[in-house]
């Protein structure tokens, strides 16, 4: 599955996996921003970005290939916006579209792909993401896969006891909203069984980092090379333009 | 719905990011002040119970299913406050972990889903939630929820300059209707088998079942979100209008005299007046939560 392998290939080391959390979401912001200022041709900037994005991706040993399909998740989206646009008559605007949400899209992918999600979590977190927010994310991510199997099996039982089989709309209607409300309850009572759980562990309020993390010189050097070339690769291609 | 990167306009997701920032940041802290540390884990599991309902199809008929969307299921059981941070915790996490929707539009998307919807479905409930209308507060909650989001989300889409045809916009509009009258239908239906289950696990409403001041308000959310769209897809129309009874005329001798060429360029520029037109309308909506947030809490102290 997706994250699956997100989460395994934000758990290797590299250069880059190695740099702070904190110079990471600067400078992908950098580039994100960058990347959504220009208004260039399709091609540079296909080809200007997206070398900086390869650079990133072989630099953390990742591969390129599936690292770009795996970004393409954006297209169906981006593409069905595009036709609309297209329809409307403005082709050139379509395209842009289309290759910059693919662009940040890998942005992001190479972000997430280099950096936990607890990691990049308390890097937000220590640039003035508000702490209640961070420690929901964590608590989602870490049970959203507990539960989405409970729906399966859920939905399993119920295609057992044919219970989709059939009834009328209404009653499918009926028994699917008893279905989530049952899944309400149960992740209702789940919660108040992991709360107990981390008191008894000694939770006060903050999620321990399992690597502490400081802002070191190598950290500085890439904020600093990540800022020049996002802004170096925005202003070339203006002037291009 | 979620807008990716790329798709709006650098004002646009600037403004965005700039007003539903401080609106995350207060809520959070509203919520934390209003919960204690245990509640924590309950709302990122309900975080994670909102990602993995949307597994279970709702069947419409006609071979067709939908799901739920949640912002109204939340703000009725855990409170407005809460359900904003579970919101915005849920469209982090598609951002970064699914790139589902992008991470600079991300402001624009929590405003549109975890602000301004959840909040409006929240108004009907928090009017009606205790009088003979509570079963109708929650299936107009789950309507006004997803029309708000989804008519903020076209019209930012509008004002960045996405063009649509007229034909398209009115599909769309006729989509986002239909699937604003399914979260009202689910809404109702799990809202109803959890109250059965545990009364305890739905949100007290704060006030006595007012309807005229319930009506008023969901009237105005109501007739902000039409605003909205229209301002932003013709923001021609207005002028217009103003030429037919000939204020035009009037008007543009009002602008162009004092200002010099320059300035009035400026003010006819085609993008500056859609941006104003859709920005007024967000406005509109942005004050009238606002003031039903003001409303709220001060009943909570009270």
């Amino acid at each position: 599955m997706h994250h699956v392998v997100l989460d395994r290939w934000s758990r290797r080391t590299s250069p880059l996996h190695r740099r702070d959390a904190r110079a990471k979401i600067l400078a992908a912001l950098a580039l994100l921003v960058s990347i959504a200022t220009t208004d260039a041709g399709v091609l540079p900037m296909l080809a200007a970005y997206g070398a900086i994005v390869a650079a990133g991706f072989l630099a953390a040993r990742l591969p390129l290939f599936q690292a770009a399909t795996r970004a393409g998740v954006v297209l169906p989206f981006s593409i069905a916006m595009a036709l609309v646009s297209w329809v409307s008559g403005d082709p050139a605007r379509a395209a842009s579209v289309v290759v910059k949400s693919y662009l940040s899209a890998s942005i992001v992918l190479l972000l997430i792909a280099t950096t936990p999600l607890t990691e990049l979590l308390s890097g937000a977190e220590k640039l003035g993401a508000p702490r209640v927010v961070t420690l929901v994310v964590q608590f989602l991510y870490r049970y959203l896969f507990v539960i989405s199997e409970q729906v399966q099996h859920m939905l399993q039982a119920a295609r057992c006891r044919s219970g989709s089989g059939n009834s009328g709309t209404r009653r499918r209607f009926q028994a699917a909203a008893g279905a989530l409300a049952v899944l309400f309850s149960k992740s209702y009572i789940r919660a108040e069984g992991i709360h107990n759980a981390m008191l008894a562990r000694g939770f006060r309020g903050r999620l321990p980092a399992i690597r502490t993390q400081r802002f070191e010189w190598a950290d500085f050097g890439f904020l600093l090379a990540a800022l020049i070339a996002a802004a170096a690769t925005g202003l070339a291609l203006r002037g291009a333009a | 719905m979620h807008i990716p990167d790329g798709f709006l306009s650098t004002p646009v997701w600037l403004t965005m990011n700039a007003i539903s920032v401080p609106a995350v940041g207060v809520l959070a802290r509203r919520a934390h002040s209003q919960l204690d540390d245990s509640r924590i884990p309950l709302l990122g599991v309900m975080g994670a119970f909102v990602f993995a309902a949307q597994m279970i199809n709702f069947p419409v008929g006609a071979g067709t299913s939908g799901h739920l969307v949640g912002g109204a299921l939340l703000a009725c059981t855990l409170g407005p406050a809460a359900a904003t941070v579970v919101m915005t915790a849920i469209l982090a996490v598609q951002a970064l972990v699914f790139q589902d929707g992008g991470v600079l539009s991300l402001g624009a998307n929590v405003l549109n889903m975890a602000v301004l919807g959840v909040l409006a479905g929240y108004l009907p409930y928090h009017f009606w939630g205790a009088g003979r209308l509570r079963k109708f507060s929650f299936f107009a909650g789950g309507v006004l929820s997803v029309l708000v989001s989804a008519a903020l989300t076209l019209s930012q889409l509008l004002i960045s300059g996405i063009p649509m045809r007229t034909g398209v916009l009115a599909i769309s509009a006729g989509l986002f209707l239909i699937s604003a009258l399914l979260e009202g239908l689910i809404t109702v239906a799990v809202m109803g088998a959890l109250e059965k289950l545990n009364p305890n696990w739905i949100h007290k409403p704060m006030s006595d079942g007012r309807l005229g001041m319930g009506l008023l308000a969901s009237a105005a959310v109501l007739l902000a979100v039409v605003g909205v769209v229209v301002a932003s897809a013709a923001p021609d129309g207005l002028e217009s209008l103003a030429e037919q009874i000939g204020l035009a005329d009037k008007a543009t001798v009002l602008f162009s005299t004092p200002l010099a060429d320059y300035e009035a360029n400026f003010l006819n520029s085609d993008w500056l007046r859609k941006a104003a037109a859709g920005m007024a309308g967000l406005m509109l909506i942005f004050g009238v939560c606002i003031l039903c947030g003001r409303m709220i809490s001060r009943r909570g102290s009270a």
